[in-house]
């Protein structure tokens, strides 16, 4: 099916309201990725969310937008509190899939000369790929029920981190209101012995090099400078928020018909937010985000023991401090101005980052002055970035902008690309070592897979929605 | 694990989709199950060593096919089984029971090519046409 689609200026596109919709839809992308994006049905989706009622303003995707289920990947939507929904599929599987940066008082330098026993630790202490779990790490049910009520405290209650660590997560790594007991049993065991693991897909842990800072005061604020080892990690809520979200749908589909919301995809299913279905919901997800946030925690003690191990150094020395957490995959409550009035409304992100404005209460103190940190990752062969949150974020997108790359080549087509190559041979020449627990993922991962990281956030500065502080080069690729 | 009918896998940009056709409805959730287990383990063998009983049930035809095929990937995540055979004992609009065989996984004999976070609702197709049953699904990787 066709999509009307008009451009606004260089980075902004409208898809106008018509039929069922009940608002437009805005996508943020230069002229080259719509061109790309109408061959696929990600735009049809927009359309869809703008569909669902009680929306608030448009229907938005971030120029990482393609195809998603539901909703499609770097999709924004905000609810009214009295007449919008919540739906699962605008939170997506991997419920708080998210990214971490950490900085170091090391230089590339310094680790350049141990990188193979560094990724060869990080590879051993942190479990990653295909139903990985830690052997010494088995929670009970009761102690899980704990995790998703306490999130990443709980991680530094039993001596993963430090204190410090949380004053610089998204919610400070806790969503309050999260209620263990509407989490099946099933999700809690999908979930028990994932803790602490990085998955598989395009989950990672990355050691890089600070190669470029474009904003030196920002740098600074965030503890940033040229030829610094940095190191990401991204990964979710594992099986425990698969889970959630599945049970979530199956209560949705139901809602739905019974609240009478007419669907344009299955996936879209909601209630209204004033529903028990939704309060259910809500309370279900927090504690899978929490899980996530835990998740995130573990494995940053985990990198901590790794570099101590390898570079023979204690914590004073490394100085591997938490820069920031975000979560990319979340609904959350927040309060926004709409048209000169303050209102509550609950914000979906499925695959867009939280991008708070300077001075906002919500960004930790020690980055007040510049903006909450946006942290970006790109594929493993290029590029992340470091971004902070604007004012126009706020005015525009509910606070929100990009999440990453967005993929170009589906799986099977990027595995087709990869025959016949040798990625990681490759990689290694250009200096980036992979350690990977399966061959397809890194096939499935190849950089080609993905846009070019470099022009999302450009797309997004120039667009006003988020600023570029520094770009990082990925010198270890951990994968799933 | 075989039924008469036949599936394919779809490309998606960052996931899969799985076609299934079969003569009738009941051998539509038998290719499926087959198709899925191939979009797990590839094309893996695996003996019929221990039985599980399954029962799902779903607010009509299609979303059964989404909780069977849950069910499944449940099956092979939580309870580790490799699955060998199916055989459906009732299949309403809303309700499946069935018995699934296969063989505890053993990481020396058998790979995960794929690892499914959940199978979707989004697109979900299951109907019947002139020429039998289809139906199509997207799995979450």
């Amino acid at each position: 099916m066709s999509i009307k689609v008009q451009q606004i200026d260089a980075c902004r596109w409208r898809i106008p309201r018509e039929g069922a919709m009940r608002t437009d839809g805005l996508i943020f992308a230069s002229a080259a990725m719509m061109a790309e994006l109408r061959r696929e049905q990600a735009l049809e989706q927009v359309r869809n969310v703008a569909t669902l009622p009680g929306i608030v303003g448009p229907a938005m995707a971030m120029p990482d937008i393609h195809w998603g289920y539901g909703f499609p990947i770097g999709g924004v939507a905000a609810f009214d509190a009295d007449e919008g929904v919540v739906s699962p599929g605008g939170v997506g599987y991997d419920i708080n899939c998210g990214v971490r940066l950490l900085r170091s008082g090391l230089t590339a330098a310094e680790v350049r000369p141990v990188l193979e026993r560094l990724a060869d630790a990080l590879f051993h202490n942190v479990p990653s790929g295909v139903g990985s779990r830690r052997r010494d790490l088995k929670l009970s049910l009761a102690e899980t029920r704990k995790v998703l009520r306490q999130g990443a405290a709980w991680a530094v209650k039993q001596g993963f981190g430090e204190g410090a660590d949380l004053d610089h997560i998204e919610a400070g790594g806790t969503l309050p209101d999260a209620d263990p007991e509407l989490v099946s049993e099933r999700a809690l065991e999908r979930g028990h012995d994932q803790l602490g693991t990085l998955g598989s897909g395009n989950h990672f842990l990355e050691i890089q090099q600070v190669e470029q800072i474009f904003d030196e005061t920002a740098a600074q604020a965030l503890g940033l400078f040229a030829g610094q080892v940095t190191v990401s990690i991204h990964t979710g809520s594992r099986g425990l928020g698969y889970q959630v979200c599945d049970d979530s749908l199956r209560t949705m589909l139901k809602a739905s018909q019974k609240y009478g919301i007419a669907l344009a995809d299955r996936q879209l299913c909601c209630a209204p937010l004033a529903s028990p279905e939704a309060r259910d919901y809500l309370a279900a997800m927090a504690g899978a985000a929490n899980f996530a946030f835990a998740n995130r925690q573990l494995i940053t003690a985990w990198v901590r023991e790794s570099f101590e191990q390898v570079l023979g150094k204690g914590p004073g020395d490394l100085r591997l401090e938490v820069i920031y957490d975000v979560c990319h995959n979340i609904a959350k409550w927040e309060t926004h101005e709409v048209a000169g009035q303050r209102r509550r409304l609950c914000v979906h992100r499925k695959g867009a980052t939280r991008a708070f404005p300077p001075g906002h209460p919500e960004t930790p103190a020690a980055y007040r002055a510049i903006g909450q940190p946006v942290l970006i990752p790109g594929d493993m062969g290029r590029y992340s970035y470091v971004l902070i949150g604007t004012a126009g974020a706020m005015h525009e997108t509910f606070g929100s902008t990009c999440h990453g790359a967005g993929r170009v080549l589906s799986r099977h087509a990027a595995m087709k690309q990869a025959r016949g190559h040798d990625v990681v041979g490759e990689l290694a020449r250009k200096g980036i070592l992979i350690r990977a627990a399966g061959r397809a993922t890194v096939a499935e991962e190849i950089p080609e897979a993905y846009k070019d990281v470099a022009e999302v956030v450009e797309v997004v500065e120039q667009a006003g929605l988020s600023r570029i502080v520094a770009r990082l080069r990925p010198m270890a690729v951990i994968k799933g | 694990m075989s039924g008469r009918g036949h599936f394919r896998l779809l490309a998606h940009t960052a996931d899969i989709g799985l076609e299934v056709r079969a003569p009738s409805r009941q051998e539509l959730f038998v290719v499926a199950a087959a198709g899925f287990r191939n979009l797990i383990f590839g094309e893996v063998s695996a003996a019929e060593v221990v039985r599980r009983q399954v029962r799902v049930e779903a607010g009509n035809g299609p979303e059964l096919l989404v909780a069977w095929l849950n069910e499944i990937l449940c099956l092979c995540e939580l309870g580790r089984l490799v699955p060998a055979g199916v055989e459906i004992r009732e299949l309403t609009d809303q309700h499946l029971s069935a018995v699934i065989s296969g063989e505890p996984f053993d990481p020396a004999r058998h790979t995960v090519e794929r690892s499914a976070k959940a199978v979707t609702y989004h697109q979900l197709v299951v109907e019947e046409r002139r020429d039998g049953w289809y139906a199509r699904v997207y799995i979450d990787l």
